[in-house]
């Protein structure tokens, strides 16, 4: 496979709300590689999360083609969509991300459990957990722990299985500034340790200053795509 | 291991809302709970029935001559009782076989005359829990004409012990039968024909009035294992003893009462589905509120990359979780309220404000307001095994909204 995990190109959504149809993305071409800490920018209704959803296997496109890890999004059944996202993918989302009556562990292990892992995924579960130093967090419920503790987990049990590619939607948007800042941090350093690649919905600048590459979006259309030196940003 | 986490989140999950979880094992309990003590009174009501029918008056086999039961003809007897009793008595089945004489008689202690029944029984063998004289060896009273009078026949002619009493009847000849016994105690029996009609008398002197040397009009047979009743019959049929003889089970001989018994189990099946219908009712509510709080949650799930059917399946299994929690906890109750009534038993002459408890006898049976109630373990089996499918057609209704749910479409809820 080639360093090109995702391949979009004329992507058009088009969304039915009774006999009016509304086009969420006219025609984008989006090519997200090996390595890229992406962030999707863009006022509100100009298509951000439809065109996550897209990405993450979690929608179809009306029109245009989408390949993930080279198979053709179209082609592919719910329950293969729903395989592709579960082995290929992992996914964080802006609140509720945790399994209430799970703790930080078992909740990282239910993910490796559905994924085929046998007996070793306590021992994962906690070397993840440990590894972005939340181990004492382990046996804790989401409602013990403070929002940015339970983003947090929700990171460690997307890429428990190392993930070529992590979605995040909105990861920050319920967080304060510092447990923002930390997330964030976290995903680098594990986008630098592990070759991940990440991709964010975002309105929040935190966010677009650590992004290597800030795609704007606008109407449905991609109106920028701009390339930064990654290493310094967020550093500031 | 897929199990063990299902497993684990469905128990959980029963403790998110708590009020809720209680209330719906409070309303399976309670199903549970009134199944197994109506199950317990109707198979007391059973025990006390089949007990009743199979008891003194029909036995659980009986051996006549053939068109006795429809004529009751003096003459229609069983022969050469001696060798066939013997013969009866040795079937490693036969708990107690005993010959009876019936005669209808007309008795007398001054000049005025009334109704009798001669009973013709061997005292000793009565004496058995099921016989004619339960629990009163009255032999040693017997015999040399000397009889025992039911109690209600003497009361209602002021017969008392020590009174002889003159019997005029019709013997096996057509001739007239007569002579002079005397009374040597009143006796009460679970058969109302003896404490309204009886003349208990010695087999033997009720062959010697009777003429019928060696003869009965029947030999009423108790088993060892009531189970065991046909199997009995089979094989006593295949033996010369009975031959020209009618042996017949006690099922073909009160066919009516066997209705009444079968009757009891179909009522019982309609109670269960009543209260499981109604247990159906709150486990799909409960599931459906518990279910659509949670869509946001499955759509997260099914973001991640879980299979519908997996949801599906932990729905179902969160139900059926509840539905044994509550089965196990009506059965305990159920238990316990029958460990509390059962040495006692329970009087509905007393439930329904009567002072006493009554006795009435139907069709020669005595039926009691006093039942004993018996639990059996596949009454808490058929239960526990409703409560469970029944939970389990309940989690149907949200497993089908859940497997048709759309990641995104849940998430946005």
């Amino acid at each position: 496979m080639s360093d090109t995990l995702v391949d979009i190109k004329k992507v058009v959504k088009e969304f039915h709300t009774g006999k009016v149809a509304v086009q969420a993305l006219r025609g984008v071409d989006l090519v997200v590689k090996t390595g890229d800490f992406m962030a999707i920018v863009g006022p509100s209704g100009s298509g951000k999360t439809t065109l996550l959803n897209i990405i993450g296997a979690l929608d179809i496109p009306t029109g245009g083609s989408v390949n993930l890890f080279d198979r053709n999004l179209s082609e592919l059944s719910r329950k293969d969509r729903a395989d592709l996202r579960l082995h290929q993918l992992g996914f964080v989302f802006q609140a509720y991300n945790l399994v209430p009556v799970l703790t930080a562990r078992e909740n990282v292990e239910f993910v490796l459990e559905l994924q085929g892992e046998g007996n070793g995924r306590e021992t994962t579960a906690l070397a993840t957990l440990e590894s972005l130093g939340l181990a004492d967090l382990a046996d804790r419920r989401p409602t013990e722990m403070s929002g940015g503790q339970q983003q947090r987990v929700a990171v460690a049990r997307a890429v428990a299985s190392k993930p070529k590619l992590v979605l995040a939607d909105e990861p920050t948007a319920n967080l304060d500034s510092e447990n923002a800042e930390t997330l964030l941090k976290m995903m680098r350093d594990l986008r630098d340790t592990h070759d991940m690649t990440f991709v964010f919905s975002t309105h929040d600048p935190l966010v677009v200053s650590y992004a290597s590459r800030v795609v704007t979006l606008r109407d449905g259309v991609v109106v920028s795509d701009e390339q930064r030196n990654g290493d310094e940003i967020g550093e500031d | 291991m897929a199990t063990t986490s299902t497993l684990r989140i469905a128990w959980r999950n029963l403790g998110r809302n708590r009020k809720r979880t209680f209330l719906a094992v409070s309303a399976i309990a309670l199903g549970q709970l009134t199944f197994l003590v109506i199950s317990a009174l109707m198979n007391g009501y059973g025990d006390q029935y089949f007990n009743s029918i199979t008891g003194p008056l029909i036995g659980h086999i009986q051996i006549h001559a053939p068109e006795w039961r429809e004529d009751r003809s003096i003459d229609l007897a069983i022969d050469d009782l001696g060798a066939r009793l013997e013969q009866l008595r040795a079937d490693p089945g036969v708990a107690h076989a005993a010959p009876r004489m019936y005669a209808p008689v007309l008795a007398a202690l001054t000049d005025e005359g009334f109704m009798g029944m001669v009973i013709g029984i061997d005292a000793q063998v009565e004496s058995h829990d099921s016989g004619l004289l339960a629990g009163q060896d009255l032999s040693g009273q017997m015999g040399e004409r000397r009889v025992l009078v039911g109690s209600t026949f003497a009361r209602k002619y002021d017969i008392t012990p020590g009174m002889e009493l003159a019997v005029i009847g019709q013997d096996v000849d057509g001739s007239i039968a007569n002579d002079l016994f005397t009374v040597t105690n009143i006796v009460s029996s679970q058969v109302d024909i003896v404490n309204s009609l009886g003349i208990v008398m010695s087999i033997e002197d009720a062959q010697e009035f009777l003429l019928m040397p060696d003869q009965a009009h029947e030999v009423l047979i108790h088993v060892k294992e009531p189970e065991m009743v046909l199997e009995v019959v089979a094989g006593l049929s295949t033996l010369p003893v009975v031959d020209g003889l009618e042996i017949l089970p006690w099922r073909e001989i009160v066919p009516q009462l066997v209705s009444m018994i079968d009757m009891i189990g179909a009522f019982t099946l309609i109670i269960l589905v009543i209260v499981f219908i109604a247990a159906a009712a709150g486990i799909t509510n409960t599931m459906l509120m518990s279910t659509y709080e949670r869509i946001h949650e499955f759509g997260m799930l099914l973001s991640l990359g879980c299979q519908p059917n997996r949801l599906g399946r932990m729905v179902a299994v969160e139900a059926m979780l509840l539905g044994l929690v509550g089965v196990t906890v009506g059965s305990a109750l159920a238990i316990g309220v029958v460990l509390l009534t059962m040495d006692s038993g329970l009087d509905y002459a007393a439930l329904g404000g009567n002072d006493a408890s009554y006795q009435v006898a139907f069709q020669g049976m005595q039926i009691t307001s006093r039942v004993t109630p018996k639990l059996l373990p596949t009454d808490i089996g058929i239960g526990i095994v409703a409560v469970l499918f029944t939970s389990f057609i309940s989690a149907l209704w949200p497993m089908l909204h859940i497997v048709r749910l759309e990641p995104m479409e849940a998430m946005r809820s």
